[in-house]
């Protein structure tokens, strides 16, 4: 595992050693699931051929799972993890967030968590179950504050 | 001798100086910017110049001329060539001085080409200035220059090579042949090396060991060979033409006698994987490496022999010998040998791909490497050339190779391995010859097919079908039953996800350096580039050389090759070698160290800094003395004398604060001091001139051999001149061409940086810079960061420093 702190502002000077072995694409468990989504080997190349700006508009981009697989088996060592997620807070600073996700953070800052839970409520009570304790919306949001999430999504 | 020489000093001083200066236009380079006329003119005024004149062409053949005459008619006895580099035409004055009866070392140039035309083609004003400086700085040094005579010493007319692959046994014969006598040194049984496992050669397809074995027999019978197998070299001293060579000769416990008629092997009860085989198959504790083994001699394996502990318990090899070869009480012996030149060929290792779990070698059975394969498939294999998977001893129906393992990887090893691109492409055809519906599939990043006949040979593999993918798999998956494996990745030129199935997955792994390389590069004070492989002298024209005199490089020890490649390279090094040997005798270059007996106190401490351990006396002795043939003119070793005993020949103390002096004869605290070594920061910013980057004008460049010879007097004595900023560069720390002798560099500037911070006088105005020969850009950027620096130090601090070090000569001395 390499640094645990997220590196950011990341320029072409970081990652221009990639020469597109693809050992990455082929660790990518995003694309089992979504064969659509680029994968870090053409996320890196867009990066270096068409630039950092347009992929922020690119919902591709939003495909990773940050697993750390492919950074791991890099053989240039290039923090392909911390450039998707460099990447996506650009991306959303400019708006470019995707509903869905703007949605499901708007629901954990609401209601401090990331199911819609007053269905699950009855299920317990007929369950005999007690209710669940009320969710640490308060404390969650101020943690959303902190990463700077207010600035991007209202809640 | 020594005498002799101060003698010859003496005469100089008492005669008076005569020094002609000749300022080179180089047709518009120089005269396009420097106005040569005025710095002609300004030269005649200078002490001691008897003429000076400027010429469009110095270096044609009238420039020459003019020297050659002039020297005779106006009994010129300096002369300062103002033009290029001396690293291009310092050879072509200095033969010219010589022909006309003046010593070669009385003659000095001022580089006002890459040093200041080039580097200021927009400043003319600015460009003359420097160029005057330049011209007086030479002149000052050139007035106290002394005659030097080169010293001669002979060369043993014997070589050493170590390490017996192809281009060791090459370097050999190539030696042997020429009338030399060789010793052979090889670590294990027999010479052959990594070729001997190879089963074919590309591109040719040849039988790998069938067009060794003929060089490897004439090696053991050639009369000047000496073949030493299953030793080591321990120890080397001397110098150029006279190395004294320590080689440890390990026991083989089998006799000269053997005639490998293999009678003792079935007997012996001991097995042991096979090193020669990639360990596929096991050996005998007696064995011999391979049936081709030069000398064709069994030998015992100690380490896994019964016998180990010295008692004989078991001797059932003795008592099936008939010639009664065996002898368990062999020991160990050491050889001194005596050569003139070495020929260092100690080859490469193959990587272990064990670190990349995620293609499971070593778990999954079916993963090998290429080396296994080359065994898999050769006739005189385990498996007598049939290609089998391990897990199940079928034939392969589905074939993948990985390329680029473990080479052009931050992971592994950075650099491309050369060969793994052909090697492949030739087993993929072996393959295909042997088993035609055999189906193969190559996954590569790029296919490097760069050599004569290479791309033809990656076209008849496309022509027989094997298919090439763009994009290494991320993972190899096994089939727990079927021992089948599944590669996962991405066909990156269709940009399709693919999942590959294969029998057999064979990784095309990359070399390395051999793993005794340190102990050849620490005895023979040789230095390894980033990746390891030895250091050339010079990259481009003198590839095959070393920084140590009479040492020599063959084959994939200085870098991944090909077999031919190794092979040229070989003849190269040993036709190196054969110029000394033939010559019989070498020249040094007189810029040697030189220790005053008188004055030596027998501290020491020049020996401990030099690099070559050429500096020997003792305290008892009462002085140390340099031993002129193994010095290598690095000077690192004089900065650190207390006593004024040490001082370099051609670069005196004198001389070098002569040039100082003038450098800061006017303004001097808006100049930069730059101290450059010849090889690298030198060398870089003559690039930088060569690429005409532009750099500010206020740099005045001194050069010394390497920057270990830069004393902190120097630096303490430029800022009490007043100096704005020094500059000291060398080569980069593992690029010494001094054998890290600039490693004394950064001791003495640490020291120096510390006592500027305890006196209160600002660090930043003294700076260390790394810049190789190929770094103009950081030269030249180099000097723009410390111009902008300069801007800040006003010249009240500027005197300050000068009150500060004034104080503390009055009270300690000096400051270093």
């Amino acid at each position: 595992m390499t640094d645990m702190v997220v590196r950011t502002g990341l320029s072409r000077k970081d990652i221009y050693e990639c020469y597109q072995c693809a050992r990455c694409t082929g660790s990518c468990p995003a694309l089992e699931v979504r064969p659509d989504a680029y994968g870090p080997r053409e996320t890196i190349l867009r990066w270096l051929d068409q630039g950092r700006d347009k992929l922020t508009r690119d919902k591709h981009i939003w495909l990773c799972c940050t697993c750390n697989v492919c950074e791991e088996r890099c053989p240039q060592m290039l923090p392909i993890s911390d450039l998707l997620t460099d990447l996506r807070n650009l991306a959303a600073r400019r708006g470019n967030i995707p509903d869905r996700l703007a949605a499901a953070i708007r629901l954990l800052a609401v209601t401090g968590r990331t199911m819609i839970v007053h269905q699950l409520d009855e299920m317990r009570a007929h369950h005999g179950l007690e209710p669940l304790p009320p969710a640490a919306a308060e404390e969650v949001r101020a943690i959303l504050k902190e990463t700077g999430l207010d600035e991007v999504i209202e809640f | 001798m020594k005498e002799n020489l101060e003698e010859r000093e003496r005469d100089f001083e008492s005669n008076d100086l005569r020094i002609g200066v000749y300022v080179c236009h180089c047709g518009k380079n120089i005269g396009g910017t420097v106005r040569c006329e005025e710095v002609a003119e300004f030269a005649k005024d200078l002490p001691g110049v008897a003429l000076a004149a400027d010429s469009l062409y110095m270096c044609s053949e009238p420039g020459q001329e003019q020297i050659k005459s002039d020297i005779k008619e106006h009994q010129l006895n300096r002369v300062v060539v103002a033009s290029c580099t001396p690293r291009l035409h310092e050879p072509t004055f200095r033969a010219a001085c010589e022909s006309a009866g003046l010593n070669q070392y009385l003659m000095e140039m001022a580089n006002i080409r890459e040093h200041c035309s080039w580097v200021h083609l927009h400043d003319k004003d600015s460009a003359t200035e420097k160029a005057k400086d330049l011209v007086a700085m030479s002149v000052s040094r050139v007035s106290r220059l002394v005659p030097q005579h080169e010293l001669t010493v002979p060369v043993a007319r014997k070589a050493l090579v170590i390490g017996g692959g192809v281009a060791g046994i090459q370097s050999a014969l190539d030696m042997a042949d020429a009338g030399y006598k060789v010793y052979l040194v090889e670590k294990s049984g027999s010479i052959g090396g990594r070729m001997a496992q190879i089963d074919k050669t590309f591109p040719t397809m040849d039988c790998s060991i069938c067009i060794l074995a003929p060089k490897m027999s004439e090696v053991g019978r050639h009369p000047n060979i000496e073949l030493l197998t299953l030793a080591d070299v321990q120890d080397v001293s001397g110098h150029v033409g006279n190395f004294r060579v320590k080689v440890l000769k390990k026991a083989r416990y089998v006799s000269d006698e053997c005639t490998s008629c293999g009678d003792c092997v079935d007997p012996c009860p001991q097995l042991v994987p096979d090193e020669f085989e990639a360990g596929l198959s096991f050996r005998k504790a007696i064995h011999i490496p391979f049936p081709q083994a030069v000398p064709s001699k069994f030998r015992i394996d100690m380490e896994n022999c019964l016998n180990k502990e010295g008692i004989v318990a078991c001797d059932k090899c003795y008592r099936a010998c008939e010639h009664k070869c065996i002898h368990f009480g062999d020991r160990d012996e050491t050889i001194d040998l005596e050569v003139g030149t070495i020929v260092v060929a100690t080859g490469v290792d193959v990587f272990d791909p064990r670190g990349l779990t995620e293609f499971g070698y070593a778990r999954f059975p079916n993963v090998i490497t290429t080396l296994e394969f080359e065994r898999l498939i050769n006739a005189g294999g385990p498996t007598s050339g049939e290609l089998i998977r391990p897990s199940n001893r079928l034939r392969p129906k589905k074939i993948a190779f990985i390329q680029c393992i473990g080479s052009r990887s931050k992971r592994s090893n950075p650099y491309c391995s050369n060969v793994c691109c052909m090697n492949t492409i030739k087993d993929s055809l072996l393959i295909k010859e042997h088993w035609p519906d055999t189906e193969i599939t190559v996954f590569y990043i790029d296919i490097r097919a760069f050599g004569k006949g290479f791309e033809d040979l990656f076209n008849r593999s496309r022509r027989e079908g094997v298919s090439y993918i763009r994009g290494i798999p991320g993972e190899i998956v096994e089939d727990l039953e079927t021992k089948d494996l599944t590669l996962i990745g991405e066909n990156t030129l269709l940009g399709r996800r693919y999942r590959h199935h294969a029998d057999m997955v064979i990784l095309s792994v990359g070399i390395k350096p051999s793993t005794n390389t340190g102990g050849v590069q620490r005895l023979l004070n040789l230095s390894t580039d980033i990746d390891g492989f030895y250091m050339e002298a010079h990259p481009k024209l003198r590839p095959v050389d070393t920084t140590t005199g009479g040492v020599f490089l063959a084959g994939t020890a200085e870098g991944p090759k090909d077999i031919k490649d190794s092979v040229t390279q070989a003849s190269a090094a040993a036709s190196r070698a054969n110029i000394l040997m033939s010559k019989g005798e070498v020249q040094i270059p007189a810029i040697t160290a030189k220790i005053d007996a008188d004055k030596c106190n027998a501290c020491g401490l020049c020996a401990r800094v030099c690099p070559y351990h050429a500096i020997v006396g003792s305290k008892e002795q009462g002085y140390y003395r340099v031993i002129e043939a193994m010095c290598q003119g690095c000077g690192a070793c004089v900065p650190e004398c207390k006593f004024g005993a040490l001082d370099q020949t051609h670069f005196t103390n004198d001389q070098i604060v002569s040039q100082l002096d003038q450098a800061l004869a006017h303004d001097p605290n808006n100049k930069i001091l730059a101290f450059a070594c010849n090889w690298c920061s030198y060398a870089g910013a003559d690039f930088a001139g060569v690429s005409r980057m532009q750099y500010p004008h206020n740099v005045r460049i001194i050069r010394t051999m390497c920057s270990g010879r830069v004393s902190p007097k120097w630096i303490e004595r430029a800022f009490l001149k007043g100096v704005g900023a020094v500059l000291v560069s060398g080569c980069h720390l593992a690029d010494c061409h001094y054998n890290h002798a600039n490693q004394q560099t950064v001791k003495r500037l640490e020291r120096f940086w510390k006592r500027m911070e305890r006196n209160g006088i600002n660090k930043d105005r003294l700076r260390l810079a790394w810049i190789s020969a190929a770094e103009g850009a950081q030269f030249a950027q180099v000097i723009h960061d410390m111009a902008a620096g300069l801007t800040k130090i006003t010249p009240a601090e500027i005197s300050q420093t000068i009150e500060r070090l004034e104080k503390i000569a009055k009270k300690k001395g000096s400051l270093t």
